[in-house]
């Protein structure tokens, strides 16, 4: 923490001349509010715009030095810092499973009393989306319709967290492949449907139909594809189906919610068992239909290796016809510099599991990142990092943040008639974000996590079977959330 | 400093007792404060406290003593810290109490399932590499132990994978494997339609893992083994050639004896550092297929920094370190018996 007070002795006197006929303000400071940040564009907007634009409206010269961390080392370098006791970051973007991890260990502010006592950070709150203000905010975790039946504040409930860019999956497709007369033809032809060309074809699009555009676009090299031939092997889907940090976890859930089963829910702790809910025969289903389509997926599916980053490479490479994804990664698809499909590529909602009714449940697992405050803060850098939540949760900030490939949680912006046309994913991603649920948020999230992911990497690999695998995980976690005392 | 290690050396050449500082000569020899004498370092001519200080009994202790700082800040006191820590209860990402425990973590790691299993994958990844490493390395020693052209540039390339870092050798193989876009599965692909998925299985993703780590050593091991080949006389050749022995028993009877400690060494060199392979299979595989290549090292990587079970991790980092003092008590076992061998 560098925060410096200068001129406060000198000043006074002119500060008295100048009272009552200016706005500024009695003490104004050099502030620096080091933030740790994942190395990607949402957090280098942040980073620029700030410098282009945040005045402090207590009259400080703020600083913000982001400490750009690459992702795949984010997590250990924040948990070093913290841990090790050396106070470096003011406020930290972090993922929002570890929001229990880092309360419990004393390092994220408690921002409840300070959001209630002012008007405008009470009003971002109610502006929100529920979804976001649970899983973001909210620990012990409060569920989405928690959130909403009790608006804000929320009996019984801390706030920590603020969404610097809430995330969600959706579908990137080839629009020249799903668009062609010949292919649409074939598929027509092959499966009896149509295959999805337009935004609203995509909106009906359920797991079977994903499964048949990838039995439909698998072709070898040198078989006939769209308006040309394939110059590789090709393969029609992919989604994430990766051994590390939550690579497959995210997606599976999706699979497990929308078929109606449960992960641990950790709730309704010590009631809720984890052996019997994670192994149930629902949840089994969920799990063989996820693997049951990795054959169709380009062969790296098999090595449990295909987590986010490489199904965006696939499809940027032109080895895809169309992938699931998050939407934090859509700006590389649509730069020519990094990608052989950046003029053929459409975005729509992610598939889901069809309801006897007809209806497509979408339920997936909310992606993005907030960002906190640490506790160790004066309270002039709190007030300070506060004016910074504001500025960047402004809807002029936000709205230029969606113009520049980010999104927005605020309900207000999201329904501006102008949102969906900033970006092209835009409308996807507001369809997608009332369906989003989390992960659990407990200190213990990343043994679950990690014993989690190697069951369902012996899944992936062909190892074991869907039950084994789940059969692993409901023991594994019932015994240690028992040992935590999270289950009686 | 310079001119007065010149004026020793001279001293020592043309007089021949012990050299001396000019200061130290200057100083009564029951003199000083540390003696006893009468006379404090400020009383010296020409000295006082530096002279003091750069006396040749002090001289030696100050030379090592940033060192000797270094690793106690850097290496010792985070070593016996975590050997205190190994026996309380604390996480790192708690702010409760310490509880004293003593034991207790080491029982839970000697009889948790996980850690055995973690050890034997260890022990069959630093087999196979051990093996192909001294074989490739043995190879390439009797290949460069020969005079051939452009053998010194060969051998310059030869050694280039160990300068490498082990983040740049696990990318690498890691893209090499890469079923899609890999150079493995690229090459296959002209011989056969199917892709080559080669850390899909266990047993692939362990030898692709030993394939990478053995790239990367084999060099070592044949420098270690050239050394030796270049040690034998010609004389002995010689006369077995005269005896017209055969090649197998002119390799038994005269190279052999002569790399054998030199192979023991390599043996155990890079046993003990294949045992702490982390850098290759975390980038490769991070353990995967499942936890098939989880070694000993990563398991303890994520016992400390992802699952915050400090004090279980340093009791397991403890034992890991006993089983790397024995390794390396061989090492040493072997080295002074080459030594001895030498003489």
């Amino acid at each position: 923490m560098r925060t410096t007070t200068r001129g406060r002795t000198a000043g006074i006197s002119a500060l008295g001349l100048l009272a009552g006929l200016t706005a500024i303000p009695a003490s104004a400071a050099d502030i620096t509010i080091t933030m740790a940040a994942p190395d990607w564009p949402p957090t280098r907007f942040m980073k620029e715009h700030f410098d282009a634009t945040y005045q402090s409206p207590d009259g400080h010269k703020t600083t913000l030095d982001m400490d750009f961390i690459p992702w795949p080392s984010f997590y250990e370098r924040v948990a070093a810092s913290l841990t090790s006791g050396e106070q470096k970051y003011q406020m930290i973007v972090t993922d929002s499973q570890w929001l229990g991890s880092f309360v419990e260990g004393g390092y994220y502010k408690d921002l409840t009393d300070l959001i209630k006592e002012d008007p405008e950070l009470t009003a971002i709150m109610e502006d929100l989306h529920p979804v976001l203000v649970s899983a973001y905010s909210t620990y012990p975790h409060k569920t989405r319709e928690y959130v909403e039946e009790h608006g804000f504040p929320a009996p019984d409930t801390s706030y920590y967290g603020f969404p610097q860019f809430p995330d969600t999956y959706v579908t990137f497709y080839r629009e020249d492949l799903f668009c062609n007369e010949a292919e649409a033809t074939r598929f027509q032809e092959s499966f009896d449907k149509k295959l999805p060309c337009s935004y609203e074809d995509w909106q009906d699009v359920d797991w079977e139909t994903w499964q048949q555009i990838g039995e439909h676009f698998r072709r070898a090299k040198g078989e006939p594809l769209g308006d040309g031939t394939a110059d590789d092997e090709f393969y029609g889907i992919a989604y994430q189906a990766g051994k590390g940090y939550d690579f497959s976890t995210m997606a599976i859930n999706a699979f497990i919610w929308q078929k109606g089963g449960s992960i641990w829910d950790e709730t309704k702790e010590p009631e809720g068992q984890a052996e019997g809910v994670v192994n149930s025969e629902t949840n089994v289903e969920a799990l063989e239909q996820y693997l049951s389509m990795l054959p169709l997926m380009p062969p790296v599916a098999q090595t449990g290796q295909m987590d986010i980053f490489v199904v965006q490479d696939l499809f940027m490479q032109g080895k895809v016809a169309a992938m699931i994804d998050w939407v934090g990664l859509g700006e590389p698809v649509l730069d020519p510099a990094t990608s052989t499909v950046a003029d053929k590529s459409a975005f729509a909602v992610a598939p889901g599991t069809r309801k006897d009714d007809g209806s497509i449940d979408r339920t997936g697992n909310i992606g993005g990142q907030p960002f906190v405050l640490t506790t160790w803060n004066s309270d002039e850098v709190v007030k300070e990092a506060l004016n910074v939540v504001k500025w960047w949760l402004d809807p002029a900030t936000q709205k230029e943040f969606v113009a520049n490939g980010g999104q927005s949680g605020l309900k207000s912006v999201m329904a501006d008639p102008e949102y969906n046309d900033l970006r092209p994913w835009n409308r996807a991603h507001v369809e997608m974000l009332p369906w989003q649920r989390d992960v659990w948020h407990i200190p213990e999230f990343f043994e679950l996590l990690t014993q989690q992911q190697e069951e369902f990497d012996k899944a992936i690999t062909g190892q074991i079977g869907a039950q084994e695998a789940l059969d692993e995980v409901a023991e594994f976690q019932q015994e240690l959330l028992e040992d935590a005392g999270r289950i009686e | 400093m310079a001119a007065a290690d010149a004026a020793t050396a001279d001293d020592a050449k043309d007089i021949g007792p012990p050299a001396r500082l000019p200061e130290e000569s200057a100083r009564p020899e029951n003199g000083g404060p540390e003696n006893g004498g009468p006379e404090n370092g400020r009383g010296e001519s020409g000295g006082g406290f530096l002279a003091w200080m750069l006396a040749p009994e002090r001289r030696g202790p100050l030379l090592v003593a940033p060192a000797v700082g270094i690793l106690f800040v850097m290496n010792i006191f985070p070593l016996l810290w975590s050997f205190g820590l190994s026996f309380f209860n604390f996480r790192a990402n708690r702010q409760d109490v310490p509880d004293f425990v003593g034991l207790r973590f080491y029982e839970r790691v000697l009889t948790d399932d996980k850690v055995w299993e973690r050890f034997q994958t260890t022990a069959l990844i630093v087999g196979s590499s051990v093996i192909l490493q001294l074989i490739v390395g043995f190879c390439l020693a009797l290949l460069f132990a020969k005079i051939f052209p452009l053998r010194r540039i060969l051998l310059m390339l030869v050694l280039t994978p160990m300068m490498l870092s082990f983040v740049s050798v696990g990318v690498f193989f890691k893209l090499y494997y890469e079923p899609t876009f890999g150079l493995v599965s690229w090459v296959l692909n002209s011989f056969t339609d199917e892709s080559f998925v080669l850390l899909a299985t266990p047993a692939g993703a362990i030898a692709g893992i030993v394939v990478a780590d053995a790239w990367m050593w084999s060099p070592f091991v044949m420098l270690l083994v050239l050394a030796g080949l270049v040690s034998v006389p010609r004389y002995l050749y010689e006369a077995a050639e005269i005896d017209r022995a055969s090649a197998w028993r002119r390799f038994w009877t005269i190279t052999f004896p002569y790399i054998k400690s030199l192979l023991l060494l390599a043996v155990l060199f890079r046993t003990i550092e294949t045992f702490k392979l982390f850098d290759i299979v975390y980038i490769i595989t991070e353990g995967g297929p499942g936890d098939a290549t989880e070694t000993i090292a990563v398991y303890l990587y994520r016992m400390a920094f992802q699952f915050f079970r400090t004090s279980q991790s340093s009791a397991l980092a403890y034992i890991v370190l006993f089983v790397v003092i024995v390794l390396t008590n061989l090492y040493l076992y072997a080295v002074n018996r080459r030594a001895q061998e030498m003489q």
